[in-house]
């Protein structure tokens, strides 16, 4: 699985408009006074929880999500939205373990079967009970080949999803497969009413139609281009929510986003990267600034093994003179973390210590001699071209650290800028990626096991364009090993070799940066945001 | 010639430039690289089978001319279309913004003509210094971009000062009225700083004219000669511009729409180009051609009240 996430909408509406190079300016000036040190030692989880009742939350997403029916919930805006209304078999907790949710047991008599119990007396919001058949139904869309859904690649291996009792759903899978297992706490394994789905068809979802779930909050309204209000479920069966409405905002421009937040017309918002002018929410008095346990790592894809970027020791020797150290100050304002691995350590919801002890044989420290020694071994090597998205500062920022550090081992680093609208092309056209070496993207697991980063490194991935295959065996046997201590083996050492060969080289480890105004406290801080309900203990601050 | 037939003729004029327009619009918008398949399968990306299924089920394989022309039925049966981005119909899509939107520009309109006659006037009757000051600042106006302006409306009134809301468009009514005047600001500064320019230099010309100099001469009122025999003839090629600026306001809003992140046209247009998600570039194109030739009507009749002389439709 891959997460590419710049996401296209959100940086096609910036690209709009040229307010962005009007924000993007501002930001250099403040890197010189942030002096922000996120670390994973002050990384937090969740805020404290709200206390007080309160009547409305403001709370902005980063662009209008394209829809609300889970299964076409992939995105930072789109998941930030339905965590809060439709729930999921599991419930992915702050910290990443796992609890039940719509689900109140799972066993798993063998390797390839799973069987959910699910939770007696919750309703949907139109107070009609939850039955195994929605169950089905919200599994079952997803099964297949020509399956709409984002999350269709966790139902590759799913044979069949049936009701074998009255409170009971036996999914049969071809293989074993930890990651169908697992993808049951994200929006994957979210439950939607089989009749509202079935009777509105493709409206499901849209501002057009409508949707039918559990979730602590209802949808209320979703007035196209303005805004989705949400009100408090008081049937909820874990508890009402302390908000008794939560509208989203859809302020796609940053500038104007902080401005919204520290003048308290918005109330809280999730940055997946921190935006321009952090610091001007860091010293407000009006808001908190919270940086939040993240799966989201910011990469440079290979995207031809054939040019520049083709001899192992060239990507060795460009990882090694990177500063990454540097690259989090300037790009990131100083809210990111070096990273030298893909899957960081927040992915180790198992076997810490073995992932932990594999984890400290690499290093992101920047070595010139050695790179040197290792261009020098490589011989002549072509120029590197790196596709860089116009419009984005943090692409452009990024592309001129590669460029200085490829200029002080002796490369030649060139890049071409490709407006945003045609970027994500990169992703889905062979053709677009023609006289392409790299390019750069952020991308994230959806949940914390190593697996689901490295499965996209699979020969058979979709994202994998280069066909790289050289961790094979390693990949698909973690995926089926449904032994924790046997899978982080597979996974380190599939680990090994894709760190040791960098296909993509890890730049920066990217924490959630929650703003909340002070008069409210309580959401998840943690990237966990995306899949459970996180404003349920939001509540006021007395 | 009658109002009726002038009706008519514009309505005529009206459908083929649509047809054109469509017609260019489509056609680019296909030459153009790049498809809606990355929006519709999501992040994800999809695997053959299911690019396969898409392109098919939403006929983007189809040649040009069979696209263009299922399109133009569905027109011809009021049916603007089906956004397959947003899995919504276009016409949906399109009202909930043309409010905002309308709002917006006669907002900045009312702006525009208010402040560009008022500076343009007053800078040509005065002369000297004043005359020097109105020009700097119509410079400095025209010259900064509109997002700069909205910048530092919201940073100075909204978010200083907080007089103002910081973003959206208010819940209809006063409200609403409220959340659009800054960016009716923002986006009427180039334009009415255009306006005091042309403005100006049309009533310098009016007052070397000979009739005005008589005027003069028969000692009339200073007033009575600028009312009635200044400013009444400037108004044609002041009325001619203002004209022209307000129709495109409606597509150049998108810049100010992003600022305040409101939910007008011209950012559903940029995104819908974006996405190549033809029905909306379509409906909201046929809304804006709409718009232009209306209000190039409206400036026509205006003709006729202003100069008696020129009739209906004329080519003067």
């Amino acid at each position: 699985m891959f997460r590419r996430r710049i996401t296209l909408t959100a940086a096609a509406l910036a690209a709009a408009s040229l307010a962005l190079a009007g924000c993007t300016a501002q930001s250099t000036d403040q890197n010189a006074d942030a002096a922000l040190a996120v670390d994973f030692d002050n990384l937090v989880t969740t805020t404290e929880s709200g206390t007080a009742p309160v009547d409305e939350v403001t709370w902005n997403l980063p662009y209008e999500p394209m829809s609300l029916d889970p299964q076409f919930g992939y995105n930072y805006a789109e998941n930030t939205a339905t965590a809060n209304l439709c729930e999921s078999l599991l419930r992915m907790k702050p910290d990443f373990s796992v609890e039940p949710g719509l689900a109140s047991g799972v066993t798993q008599p063998d390797d390839t079967t799973v069987v959910y119990t699910i939770r007696d007396g919750v309703t949907f919001w139109d107070g009609t009970p939850l039955t195994v058949d929605d169950v089905v139904y919200s599994l079952d869309r997803q099964v297949g080949e020509t399956a709409t859904s984002y999350f269709s690649s966790y139902f590759q291996n799913v044979e069949s999803v049936e009701a074998t009792g009255p409170n009971e759903v036996t999914v049969k899978l071809t293989q074993p497969d930890v990651l169908f297992t697992q993808a049951m706490a994200t929006a994957a394994g979210a439950i939607v009413q089989k009749a509202a789905a079935e009777a509105q068809g493709e409206a499901f979802g849209t501002p057009d139609g409508g949707l039918q779930c559990t979730g602590p909050f209802s949808l209320e309204a979703w007035n196209s281009g303005k805004s989705i209000e949400l009100a408090a479920n008081p049937a909820y069966w874990d508890g009402a929510p302390l908000a008794s409405k939560l509208s989203f905002s859809f302020i796609a421009d940053e500038s104007t986003a902080v401005n919204a937040l520290r003048t308290g017309e918005v109330d809280g918002q999730y940055f997946y990267l921190p935006p321009a002018g952090l610091s001007q929410l860091t010293d407000s008095d009006e808001v908190t600034v919270t940086f939040g346990d993240s799966l989201v790592f910011w990469t440079m894809m290979t995207t031809n093994f054939d040019g520049g970027l083709g001899d192992d020791r060239i990507r060795q020797a460009l990882s090694l003179a990177i500063d990454r150290e540097a690259l989090t100050k300037v790009v990131f304002q100083g809210a990111g973390i070096p990273a030298t691995t893909l899957a960081g350590p927040s992915y180790w919801g198992y076997e810490e210590e073995k992932f932990a002890k594999a984890f400290d044989g690499f290093s992101a420290d920047p070595d010139i001699e050695e790179a040197k020694q290792l261009v020098a071994e490589a011989g002549t090597v072509a120029p590197i071209v790196l596709a860089v998205q116009g419009s984005s500062a943090v692409h452009e920022q990024t592309a001129n650290v590669i460029q200085a550090a490829g200029q002080a081992i002796g490369l030649d680093i060139q890049t071409k800028v490709i407006p945003v609208e045609q970027f994500g092309n990169l992703y889905f056209d062979p053709a677009a990626r023609e006289g392409i070496d790299g390019f750069f993207t952020t991308q994230y697991g959806s949940f914390a096991d190593p697996t689901d980063v490295y499965q996209m490194f699979a020969s058979t991935d979709s994202h994998n364009y280069a066909g790289w295959d050289h961790a094979d065996d390693a990949i698909f046997a973690a995926r089926a090993e449904t032994d924790e201590a046997a899978r982080a083996d597979h996974v380190i050492d599939a680990q090994q070799t894709i760190t040791d060969e960098l296909p993509w080289l890890p730049l920066a480890y990217e924490p959630v940066t929650l703003v909340q105004n002070d008069r409210i406290s309580g959401a998840t801080a943690s990237f966990a945001y995306l899949y459970a309900p996180w404003a349920a203990t939001l509540g006021g601050v007395e | 010639m009658s109002a009726g037939s002038y009706l008519l003729r514009r309505v005529g004029g009206l459908l083929l430039v649509l047809l054109v327009t469509s017609f260019l619009v489509f056609g680019l918008l296909y030459l153009a690289p790049g498809s809606p398949l990355a929006f519709i399968l999501g992040p994800r990306g999809g695997t053959p089978e299911q690019i396969a299924a898409v392109t098919e089920q939403y006929h983007l394989d189809d040649p040009f001319l069979v696209r263009y022309v299922a399109w133009l039925g569905d027109i011809l049966h009021g049916d603007l279309g089906y956004s397959i981005v947003y899995r919504q119909d276009v016409s949906t899509l399109i009202s909930g913004r043309v409010p905002t939107t309308l709002v917006l520009v006669s907002m900045a309109a009312v702006i525009i003509a208010v402040v560009g006659i008022l500076a343009g006037t007053y800078a040509a009757l005065r002369r000297g210094w004043s005359d020097q000051l109105t020009s700097t600042l119509a410079a400095v106006g025209l010259s900064t971009p509109s997002f700069v302006v909205g910048v530092a409306l919201i940073s100075i009134f909204a978010v200083t000062l907080g007089w103002f809301p910081t973003f959206g468009s208010g819940t209809g009514g006063i409200d609403t009225l409220h959340h659009l005047t800054l960016p009716a600001i923002a986006l009427s500064v180039a334009s009415a700083a255009y306006l005091a320019r042309i403005t100006r230099a049309a009533v310098l010309e009016e007052s070397g004219r000979e009739h005005v100099q008589t005027a003069t001469v028969r000692g009339l009122a200073p007033r009575y000669i600028v009312r009635h025999h200044v400013l009444r003839n400037s108004l044609v090629p002041i009325v001619t511009v203002l004209g022209l600026t307000i129709a495109t306001l409606i597509a150049g809003a998108v810049v100010v729409e992003n600022v305040f992140a409101l939910d007008g046209l011209g950012s559903l247009l940029v995104r819908a180009i974006l996405q190549r998600d033809f029905a909306v570039v379509q409906a909201v194109i046929l809304v804006l051609v709409v718009a232009f030739v209306v209000v190039n009507a409206v400036v026509d009749f205006l003709y006729t009240f202003i100069d008696p002389r020129i009739a209906l439709g004329s080519r003067q």
